[in-house]
């Protein structure tokens, strides 16, 4: 019988982390320095990593061990936020960090990958675990974990997680080939899709609002809600990625994912415990209920947009055509806003009205639930006096929710105002907030896959995309249609005022 | 805001509480308004002679994250009876100065001999549906026989068995309340801050044994060594004896416990803590202060690193009322650490 740790304590402690190895293929990238090795050194701040846990980086770049350690040392320092940095911590963290020099097309590369694994093992007691982080090209993911599977890297009496950023393939059918293709060499369970956007703490906490009050979930239906707006902007451009962001666009790179996983969890039924598949189940099957447009609705219920040029703040800025390394013609959408209909009891009839776009006003995401109004007008007055119930939940940049309610005006006579009820989550509890990747390394070290993408959920949601994508690909549009520094076309206007509705200004 | 002479009224401060709220929300800019937090009533019982800017930079520390009613009761032994009250507001600003966060605080001054008329003016100050937290800084105060009626009130209450002098006659008087037959009135909970400073110790020892190698080795423990910076046994060694020689005792251990006094600034905290194995040279685990606020924590051969700075009053209760309900390891500990303290 297996020994169990007769000194947790639940109550007072953070969560359990077993021992383990990470392995970061493409660990001289951007996501390593900026937001992998900031969030694993500071998981090893705040105590929650095991003594002996390691992290073995990859890349091309010849270097030593000390050469890397001194590299990522430069970029905790530089990326580590609002965090304090402590030099005695990273010291003892870094003598977990080692580096080998491999091409990932290269099959001697994993034998060789597997022996250093090894003398880690033996060396810092990592149990055997591997979770392995490919922080590489998309094009790059199936000759690893096939180089992986071939050469049984970490096979042994531990366990074997692999973590795959998106995009999760470009459409449907490249996404079922990426993982058919990965399930060669990982059981699904094994696979852990990473969405960041789950991993910040308002999403999470819109499953402790919605499942942890009964106020709310009487209420989150088509009966009560009028339609729900869920916007990501962005302020900056594409900022010298022209090149790669012209063959994804707004629609496949936020909308497909980002925005669909946040509409899952906002929508999805209660799930019937906490367990990762239970959770996921049920946001997977919210994805499958989203209506699949037809080729002749798209149009009216989507808008594709780009930037222009336009002078903003006393600056220059340019279009996306004019974009270093983009196309002059290119029909690129960096804005995409979409009305999606759920399928289901609860959801039948009511708008979602999902938006995203580059040098929008300001960088925010949120989720606007709007109410019905109440049913009639008793107070003489503007019309504020019938202003529905919002309830919003800001993601970032300030995380928390607000309720906007009617309120009467002091004095005499039956004036009312719009008040609002803000609920601050970094001031209301004074802790620092983990960040996302924070949360989902150490979910994924832990194995608790709640936050995680499953492969049903990526081929409902591009399923929807999908049928948008085709018609828009056969489309010729006139860009630019809407200035940088405005909240875009104004055909995205006008889609909601068919149904009624404004966009919110966030 | 609002002053009283020798008797105070509940409903008078109440009414001094209401126009506060009035005139913090006329300070308000335009629309933004003040917002009122509340979790609990937070009650302070004090000496008159404690540190009244330190208290209340704990409680502004803690508003925050715990925002409460906070009743501040600072005492003076005097025979005559005496009360005084004033009411005020910790208000700080989250939403980037478009709007404040309030909490209501009380501060009332008492004479000794006031201790049994406060129960029935701390009651109706309470916020209705909360619970009640009781934060006790005096053991002198919890020795005085009214003082039951005040922690009666209280769902938790919360000590500091360090301030109690020896720690075996501590630990004993706090298991007594735990017993029910001391101050703390029946169904209370109870919480003893030299627990509470021991959470990242706990924690560190745990995480170790989360390792499956590290967990194989634990049955061997034979002798557990406990230093500390003290001439005198604290409580805090009392608890992490007891804590491990029960989880020992669950995986089949039996270890012998050494405490040793360290040299160096006596200060009643720990300096180290190791688990050894009969007849081996090095520990199987091992935490021990370092330099600065780190402690070197060495396992199976590696040394890491880990935080372990001293604790201030705002990180003891900013813990402690996270914890409304039971602490079921603590009530465990206590009772055998106060058996270990005097056999």
């Amino acid at each position: 019988m297996s020994l169990e740790n007769p000194f947790q304590d639940p109550l007072r402690f953070e969560r359990r982390v077993p021992e383990c190895a990470m392995v970061i293929f493409g660990a001289n990238g951007d996501l390593t320095k900026r937001k992998l090795l900031p969030a694993l050194y500071r998981l090893a701040y705040e105590r929650r990593l095991d003594a002996g846990f390691a992290v073995l980086g990859i890349s091309r770049t010849p270097m030593t061990d000390d050469q890397f350690r001194e590299k990522m040392l430069a970029s905790v320092k530089e990326f580590l936020e609002d965090s304090p940095f402590d030099a005695d911590v990273w010291t003892a963290f870094a003598q977990g960090i080692f580096y080998m020099a491999g091409n990932f097309d290269d099959a001697a590369l994993f034998p060789a990958l597997d022996a250093r694994l090894k003398e880690i093992d033996a060396a810092r007691h990592t149990g055997g675990n591997v979770l392995f982080y490919l922080s590489a090209q998309p094009s790059q993911y199936i000759p690893i974990a096939q180089g992986v599977a071939a050469a049984n890297v970490g096979k042994g009496s531990g366990w074997r997680r692999i973590v795959i950023e998106k995009p999760f393939g470009h459409d449907l059918a490249s996404a079922q080939k990426l993982s058919a293709e990965l399930h060669s060499a990982f059981e699904e369970s094994e696979v852990y899709r990473i969405d960041h956007y789950l991993g910040k703490e308002t999403v999470q906490n819109i499953l402790a609002l919605r499942f942890g009050n009964g106020i709310f979930e009487p209420l989150w239906n088509r009966r009560y809600v009028n339609h729900v707006q869920i916007t990501a902007a962005e302020s900056i451009g594409v900022e010298g990625r022209g090149a790669y962001y012209q063959e994804a666009g707004a629609l496949r790179d936020m909308i497909q994912n980002h925005l669909s996983q946040v509409m899952a969890t906002i929508a999805m039924e209660p799930s019937a415990t906490f367990r990762p598949d239970s959770v996921r189940d049920e946001r997977s099957k919210l994805l499958r209920s989203i209506r699949v447009m037809k080729p002749d609705e798209v149009l009216q219920n989507t808008v594709s947009g780009q930037y222009g040029p336009a002078h903003i703040g006393g600056e220059d800025v340019p279009g996306f055509r004019e974009e270093p390394g983009v196309k002059p013609d290119a029909q690129t959408d960096t804005y995409a806003a979409v009305t999606f209909f759920v399928d289901n009891w609860r959801w039948a009839g009511v708008p979602f009205y999902l938006r995203s776009g580059k040098h929008l006003p300001k960088r925010v995401t949120e989720i606007a639930i709007q109410f019905n109004a109440a049913p009639l007008a008793i107070f003489n007055g503007d019309e504020t006096t019938t202003a529905p119930n919002l309830l919003i939940l800001r993601i970032q940049p300030e995380e928390g929710i607000s309720l906007k309610f009617l309120s009467k005006r002091p004095g005499s006579g039956m004036k009312l105002r719009p008040v609002s009820m803000d609920f601050n989550y970094g001031s209301s509890f004074g802790e620092r907030s983990p960040s996302a990747y924070e949360t989902l390394l150490l979910d994924a070290i832990i194995g608790d896959a709640t936050l995680y993408t499953r492969q049903d959920m990526v081929e409902a949601s591009w399923t929807v995309v999908d049928a948008i994508q085709h018609v828009w690909d056969e489309a010729k549009f006139d860009f630019p249609n809407y200035a940088a520094g405005t909240w875009g076309p104004k055909a995205a206007d006008d889609m909601l005022a068919r149904r009624g509705h404004v966009w919110r200004q966030p | 805001m609002g002053a009283a002479g020798g008797i105070i009224a509940p409903d008078r401060i109440l009414h001094d509480m209401a126009d506060l709220w009035v005139t913090l929300g006329k300070q308000g800019e335009g629309d933004a308004g003040v917002l009122r937090a509340c979790s609990m009533t937070l009650v302070v019982a004090a000496e008159e002679s404690d540190d009244a800017q330190a208290i209340g930079e704990t409680l502004a520390a803690l508003m925050p994250e715990h925002p409460s009613r906070a009743i501040v009761i600072r005492f003076r032994a005097e025979d005559q009876r005496g009360l005084a009250a004033r009411v005020f507001a910790q208000c700080w600003m989250p939403f980037g100065h478009r709007q404040q966060i309030c909490c209501e605080q009380i501060e009332i001054t008492a004479a000794d001999a006031s201790l049994p008329d406060l129960a029935a003016v701390v009651l109706p100050l309470t916020v209705p549906d909360l619970p009640v937290i009781l934060w006790c800084r005096s053991p002198r105060l919890f020795h005085l026989p009214p003082f039951s009626q005040l922690a009666g009130i209280a769902q938790k209450v919360v000590l500091d068995s360090a301030a109690f002098g020896a720690a075996a006659s501590a630990l004993r008087q706090m298991s007594d309340m735990r017993g029910m037959r001391g101050a703390v009135a029946a169904g209370s909970l109870l919480a003893d801050l030299s627990w509470t400073r021991l959470t990242r110790w706990r924690e560190l020892i745990a995480q170790i044994f989360e390792n499956r190698a590290q967990l194989a080795n634990l049955p061997l423990v034979s002798d557990i060594l406990i230093s500390y910076r003290a001439a005198d046994t604290p409580a805090t060694a009392y608890y992490l004896a007891a804590w491990l020689i029960d989880g020992l005792a669950r995986v089949g251990a039996r270890p012998r416990v050494q405490f040793h006094s360290d040299s160096g600034e006596p200060s009643a905290r720990l300096s180290r803590v190791e688990l050894r194995a009969h007849g081996s040279a090095d520990a199987i685990a091992s935490i021990a202060l370092a330099a600065g606020p780190c402690a070197e924590v060495k396992t199976g051969g590696l040394v890491s690193k880990a935080l372990l700075p001293v604790l201030t009053d705002y990180d003891l209760m900013r813990e402690e009322l996270s914890i409304p309900g039971r602490d079921p390891a603590f009530e465990h500990a206590l009772a055998a650490a106060a058996k270990l303290a005097l056999s």
